[in-house]
């Protein structure tokens, strides 16, 4: 493990079928993210932490499969999220 | 982690918005437009120069869909509490 | 071999490699292979169906589900008994 560099994240990953093995084989992919009340957004996945906050790029608000408004990037607060869905997998 | 810049997880988004403006949604159809000049861990705000806007369904007389009015309300500075927080974006992105 | 000893999160290890029936709190379900899953109970489902009683039904081919609001878990559950019952 690293102690000089900026970021010692990438060490090896636990197992890649648990959920922090997912998440960095969909870091960058197109996802879904949908959150309790519903709502759905759309996005490349820039980044997760573990309360689940989410980090979005070319971010879509998407209801009844209609775009309902674009954010350049957003952050979403993981209480919200039921669920991340890739979107290519 | 990954190729480009700044981004190492999701709060890093939310600094680089510090003293621009973004655009807060919050649970209960409301959302915020303001100057971010401070944010914590749990997503606390203090948003300065802030509009306020609050989307009610008004219900129509029979059959008809719900009307949705929106209530403004400006104000100098304001604090957020985390908890209330779904979504922040810098505001320049935000298009409709 | 008895069940009497089996720790819940134990049942959930065995169901890794399997479908999962999972009831959340808001009474959305949704239906997987369970793949993987955390200390919070945070789940990687793959081939899913997501059941919902007002949007309907829908696929998803591999997601990450919030703990969070998971009320309830049933190994090698199908949804069937709630579809049938539609």
């Amino acid at each position: 493990m690293s102690t000089n560099g900026e970021s010692p994240k990438e060490e090896p990953k636990a197992d890649p079928r648990d959920p922090s093995g997912f998440l960095s084989e969909i870091i960058g992919n197109a996802v879904t993210v949908k959150l309790n009340s519903g709502i759905v957004y759309k996005g490349a996945l820039q980044s997760v932490d573990g309360y689940m906050n989410i980090a979005l790029e070319n971010c879509r608000e998407v209801a009844d499969g209609r775009v309902i408004r674009n954010y350049g990037d957003a952050f979403v607060r993981g209480n919200n999220v039921t669920y991340i869905s890739a979107d290519s997998i | 982690m990954d190729e480009k810049d700044e981004a190492h997880e999701p709060l890093d988004l939310v600094r680089l918005c510090i003293d621009e403006f973004v655009v807060v949604k919050l649970r209960g159809d409301r959302e915020l437009k303001g100057r971010l000049h401070a944010y914590d861990s749990h997503c606390n705000l203090i948003l300065g120069e802030v509009e306020e806007s609050i989307y009610v369904a008004e219900e129509e007389d029979e059959g008809e869909a719900p009307r949705v009015r929106t209530v403004k309300k400006q104000s100098e500075m304001l604090f957020v509490r985390g908890d209330s927080v779904v979504l922040i974006a810098p505001s320049e992105g935000v298009k409709q | 071999m008895g069940l009497e000893n089996l720790l819940p999160l134990e049942l959930i290890d065995k169901c890794v490699g399997s479908n999962i029936w999972v009831i959340m709190n808001g009474g959305k379900e949704f239906v997987g292979k369970l793949i993987g899953f955390d200390d919070y109970v945070n789940m990687v489902l793959e081939d899913v169906t997501e059941i919902d009683a007002i949007e309907g039904n829908s696929k998803l081919p591999k997601i990450l589900l919030n703990g969070n609001n998971i009320c309830m878990m049933v190994p090698g559950g199908d949804g069937k008994l709630v579809m049938a019952d539609e």
